[in-house]
């Protein structure tokens, strides 16, 4: 009992206002969103797992839209429905801006930057075109379901 | 003999297996007995290697050691192509690693002097692979092997010694012999000379390198002594099949996506302001080529024009109808995008059989003529009626395109006489395969090199109409191109960057890309394999027809 008391005491210690934080970012999602905007697409996909709040606004289009035109002039409104279309901007982040990225950073030219996206973009395309022989296949394509034009990307590079 | 083997043991044990060196004394002891334990020490630290393997071990331990220090920088395959079988069995596990290595010619030292028995003992690891070799190699039908025995294969020995190198060279000059004799007519030599070539095969290793490429050659000209210069078989592959062997070939080597997004590049800038505008492909297959143009056309400043695409390609069997379900698809693409699309499929088992009103073309619409890899195939000369690519080109001219992209070999197999053919093409095809060791996709890299073996035999082993396989270098083209009232555009520089681009993103050093005025050939290691060109009707009516 006494040993009780003991606890509550600690508990309602805990509970005095200066021991509490004062700041607590999931208050403040704004703040929240802009600091997501930042980070490269692993710390993206990590912060996903942190909590429900995190998870949903990581998986929000538009950050990985930023993340995709980093580094790059902001594209015509017209390119956002094409990718949409496509996929979405976290699958080109992830399928194909990322490994581009990352395999001609070896070689970078500071020219590139707007090509790079482009030629994701593309290869992008060719994917989406892939996936969608693959699903309204009857059985003749079938083959393809392992195989995919972007599996170049994914293989590790010889350096 | 017991300290013998501990000096020896402690000189070849590397830094990685100094945990063994502190166990030598009791297990080498234990050597004497006829039962294998499982060393105690190694044991606890998580590895299971027999006492008696412990030497071996470590000397093979060391030479992985040498091999990697000493390797070109290819130790990524290690991680991703290998299947290590349980690492915790140490003895295989460095086994399996070091098949991954070409070793230096030091096959007879890996015999292993047996101190006890001053026999040459040579490990059950080594034995496993060796019998697989005979089997591969007496196996004649190559196309069955690449396929089956893929996981094998991959997983034998790579081995290259100074007597293998000597038995490459010997290859080389029996397969020239042997086409020598088939061009003189010597059919007996030849045969012979086939037989000798097949026995050589056994010590060549045909996993890889000049083996392999022998190995079609000679199933080839095997193919045109006993067969004959019908090409049947091989000819008579579905419409279906060279769909599947091309599309896994487009991955596995950047040939094909370096001529697509070429001759997008080139077709979008040609393209530039015009709100009605018709492409023909003439050969569509999957219509792999279409989504990237779909989509620059989508994204193009000032909005997507209407885009119509007529795709040529074979009859399909029982009643499917291909051309259509690839337009469908392509329509869906395009909807998806917003691009106004409209699709047209001609179906005709040759390209001189397409005749211009089938295609449909509309006066006011800007056209673009695609031919990749297509045009070589109407150079077979039939003395009856005028040649085919003569009234092709004609035809395409009468269409007046904005611009005619062609991609085409850049070799020299249509020559009349065998020998230099055979010559050519064995160098052509050498540096093909070489480039598609490079690929590490599978199985998208066995059924490529199917598709490349399919052309090998066609060059070789067909003659006449059969023969469609007529592959000329870009100099020839310019020549005949231009003798047909085309003139040529230039393939600009954006194209070149997106080359550029393009093939560094793919892992293989080896490819380059070049400018060859004004067009672009994308090669390996400075010999150019592919040509990618652009070309322009001459408006006025004034070019030379050759009769």
């Amino acid at each position: 009992m006494v040993q009780n008391h003991r606890r509550e005491d600690h508990e309602t210690g805990g509970e005095n206002k200066e021991k509490r934080p004062k700041f607590f970012i999931n208050d403040h999602v704004d703040i929240l969103i802009e600091i997501l905007e930042r980070l490269d697409g692993r710390s993206l996909c990590v912060a996903a797992s942190v909590c429900r709040l995190w998870c949903t606004i990581a998986r929000n289009d538009s950050l990985w839209e930023k993340l995709c035109f980093r580094h790059v002039s902001p594209p015509p409104s017209s390119v956002r429905s094409v990718v949409l279309a496509l996929g979405g901007y976290k699958r080109l982040y992830t399928g194909c801006v990322r490994p581009v990225r990352s395999r001609l950073g070896r070689v970078r030219r500071a020219s590139w930057a707007r090509d790079e996206v482009q030629l994701s973009l593309s290869l992008f395309c060719v994917d989406y075109y892939e996936r969608l022989g693959g699903s309204n296949s009857n059985g003749r394509l079938v083959e393809k379901s392992s195989p995919s034009s972007l599996m170049f990307l994914c293989k590790p590079v010889n350096v | 003999m017991v300290l013998y083997d501990s000096a020896t043991l402690g000189g070849s044990c590397s830094g990685s297996s100094s945990s063994s060196s502190s166990s030598k004394p009791p297990p080498l002891q234990q050597r004497q007995q006829t039962q294998q334990d499982i060393d105690g020490l190694l044991a606890g630290a998580g590895y299971r290697v027999r006492s008696s393997e412990l030497r071996k071990v470590a000397q093979r331990l060391e030479r992985l050691e040498t091999a990697m220090v000493n390797s070109p920088a290819d130790l990524s395959q290690l991680a991703s192509d290998t299947i290590h079988y349980n690492p915790s069995d140490l003895a295989s596990w460095v086994d399996s690693l070091l098949s991954e290595f070409t070793q230096p010619p030091t096959c007879p030292s890996e015999f292993i002097m047996d101190p006890e028995t001053n026999q040459t003992v040579v490990s059950d690891a080594w034995t496993t692979a060796e019998p697989h070799m005979p089997q591969v190699h007496q196996n004649i039908s190559y196309q069955q092997q690449s396929l089956n025995n893929q996981l094998t294969v991959d997983n034998q020995l790579t081995v290259v010694t100074a007597m293998e190198e000597d038995s490459g060279i010997r290859l080389v000059h029996m397969l020239m012999t042997c086409a020598e004799c088939v061009q003189r007519g010597d059919f007996s030599l030849a045969t012979s000379c086939l037989e000798d070539m097949q026995g050589l095969l056994t010590r060549v290793n045909t996993v890889c390198g000049i083996g392999k490429v022998a190995g079609h050659f000679i199933d080839a000209l095997s193919r045109r002594i006993f067969q004959g210069i019908g090409g049947g078989s091989i000819n008579g592959g579905s419409a279906y099949e060279n769909e599947i062997l091309y599309h896994h070939f487009y991955e596995a080597c950047p040939y094909l996506k370096f001529a697509h997004f070429t001759a997008n590049q080139a077709i979008l800038e040609a393209f530039d302001g015009h709100d009605c505008v018709h492409v023909v492909d003439f050969n569509l297959m999957h219509g792999l080529q279409w989504p990237a143009l779909i989509q620059a056309l989508a994204l193009r400043p000032g909005g997507p024009p209407l885009l119509r695409l007529t795709g040529i390609g074979p009859p399909s069997p029982d009643g499917r109808d291909s051309l259509r379900e690839i337009g469908l698809r392509l329509a869906e693409l395009a909807r998806s995008v917003n691009v106004r699309f409209a699709f047209r499929g001609v179906a005709a088992s040759r390209l001189e059989d397409v005749k211009p009103w089938m295609l449909q073309v509309n006066p006011k619409e800007s056209v673009a003529v695609n031919s990749i890899m297509q045009l070589h195939r109407l150079l077979g000369s039939d003395l009856n009626r005028n040649s085919p690519i003569e009234t092709v080109l004609s035809w395409i001219r009468s269409l007046n395109p904005k611009i005619m992209t062609v991609v085409e070999q850049e070799a020299n197999h249509n020559q009349p006489g065998f020998l230099d053919r055979f010559t050519e093409a064995l160098h052509y095809y050498s540096t093909m395969f070489d480039s598609l060791e490079a690929c590490t996709v599978q199985p998208n890299k066995a059924l490529a090199e199917i598709y490349i073996q399919r052309e090998i035999a066609n060059v070789v082993s067909c003659e006449g109409s059969a023969r469609v396989e007529r592959h000329e270098p870009l100099s020839k083209w310019r020549t005949r191109l231009s003798g047909a009232g085309f003139r040529p555009l230039h393939l600009g520089s954006n194209a070149y960057k997106q080359a550029s681009m393009l093939l560094t993103l793919f892992s293989a050093e080896g490819y380059s890309v070049e400018e060859n005025d004004g067009c672009l050939t994308l090669g390996w290691h400075s010999r150019p394999l592919i040509a990618a060109s652009a070309w322009q009707a001459v408006s006025d009516g004034t070019a030379d027809f050759p009769a």
